[in-house]
């Protein structure tokens, strides 16, 4: 992976109205955490970090922070964590982790499929993408972007699995090998999609049902009203308790 | 199965606050495409049903479609012309309780036009905007 420059100034402007502060002039704020150092709280320009995630193909990134002010010029970090407003995509804060160029990381690496597969393309069936993203562990440069899998030659009922995912020298996948990222599975019967569409009539019966049920339900609720009496007893007893200073007062 | 739940501890339950955006159920998480909620309401059963039956006749049983939201609340309604009091009236029907940014339905295995397509018909059949998102980005 290769590294990209951006620019961070310390921040001082912090909690919720700070931050709120900082995303209306255009910045966004941010943090820097890891081994060589005690944590940093930073701010980012918004269009440059946008700029930054559009170029790239994941938002798995490495950057080369040049924090002002800092006796370091460049801080070698990996986006950690991107936090997202969930109804605009606005980004909101940013987790950078810092890393030595020698030390080895864990990242999260998105997984792509390249090409069409055979049993989709021929036979009608369905390219399922059971992981998204699987776990790298290596040195920050030779981590990957993207890890691109070529699913061309596969056919119905054929997976791919963790084991054999094509990984550049250095790089090694945490997780159970035998796991399917990509498996291409049989089209939906039609028999299937009727017997889908008569439950889906038969629901109302069904509720009618849940209905009659629930009222017998309402029967068992009877023992729970029931309950109540230990309610009921500590009313009394609360009754006796007072009675007991009218006592005393006589 | 009729999208309701199997089984509930108490039959009748209050109305609850709608209030705030959905904090959970917002990004796409199985498929490639999906259809996001704008807007706040219940979202009830045959309306959620009418709109995964006009997703699953625009793929023309390609592809692969998710229901990522489902109805586990209950909503009861007096009969017409009844006096106010004698208690909660009986059960009408079972709803969702949709947030804006609520991911609504997610589908994957067709291409982006099918998807764009399926997704805009399913939204005809919704009370609430919505609008088409991806994995990659939002549109």
């Amino acid at each position: 992976m290769k590294s990209v420059s951006l620019n961070g100034t310390p921040r001082t402007l912090g909690r919720r109205g700070g931050s709120k502060q900082l995303r209306e002039s255009g910045r966004i704020p941010a943090v820097i955490y890891g081994k060589q150092a005690t944590p940093q709280n930073l701010e980012v320009g918004s269009k440059e970090f946008k700029d930054l995630i559009h170029r790239s193909v994941s938002e798995t990134l490495l950057v080369d922070l040049a924090v002002s002010g800092d006796p370091r010029p460049k801080r070698l970090a990996l986006v950690q964590e991107i936090q997202h407003h969930p109804l605009s995509g606005q980004v909101l804060h940013v987790d950078f982790h810092e890393v030595a160029e020698d030390e080895k990381v864990t990242i999260n690496v998105p997984v792509e499929t390249a090409g069409e597969a055979v049993g989709v393309k021929t036979d009608g069936g369905v390219l399922e993408h059971i992981l998204f993203k699987v776990k790298a562990y290596g040195l920050p440069k030779d981590l990957p972007e993207v890890l691109l899998v070529d699913v061309s030659h596969l056919k119905i009922g054929m997976a791919i699995h963790l084991g054999e995912i094509p990984l550049p020298a250095g790089v090694e996948l945490i997780g159970d090998k035998s796991i399917s990222v990509i498996s291409v599975a049989a089209p939906r019967a039609e028999e299937e999609a009727a017997a889908t569409t008569e439950a889906a009539g038969a629901g109302e019966v069904e509720m009618i049902k849940e209905k009659k049920e629930d009222g017998a339900e309402g029967g068992d609720k009877a023992p729970a009203k029931g309950g109540a009496a230990p309610a009921g007893d500590k009313k009394a007893a609360a009754g006796d308790k007072k009675a007991a200073p009218a006592e005393k007062k006589k | 199965m009729a999208l309701m739940p199997d089984r509930v501890k108490y039959r009748k339950m209050h109305r609850g606050s709608r209030a705030g955006l959905a904090t959970r159920g917002h990004m796409v998480s199985f498929g490639e495409y999906g259809l996001m909620a704008l807007e706040r309401c219940w979202l009830d059963t045959k309306q959620i049903e009418a709109a995964r039956v006009a997703i699953a006749r625009n793929m023309k049983r390609h592809g692969k479609m998710w229901i990522r939201i489902f109805p586990q609340k209950s909503f009861t309604k007096k009969p017409l012309e009844t006096r106010m009091g004698k208690g909660k009236g009986p059960l009408e029907s079972w709803v969702a309780v949709i947030r804006p940014a609520n991911v609504l339905f997610e589908v994957d295995g067709v291409t982006e036009a099918v998807a764009r397509e399926s997704l805009r018909l399913a939204a005809t059949k919704l009370p609430i905007k919505t609008k088409f998102i991806s994995r990659h980005r939002t549109a």
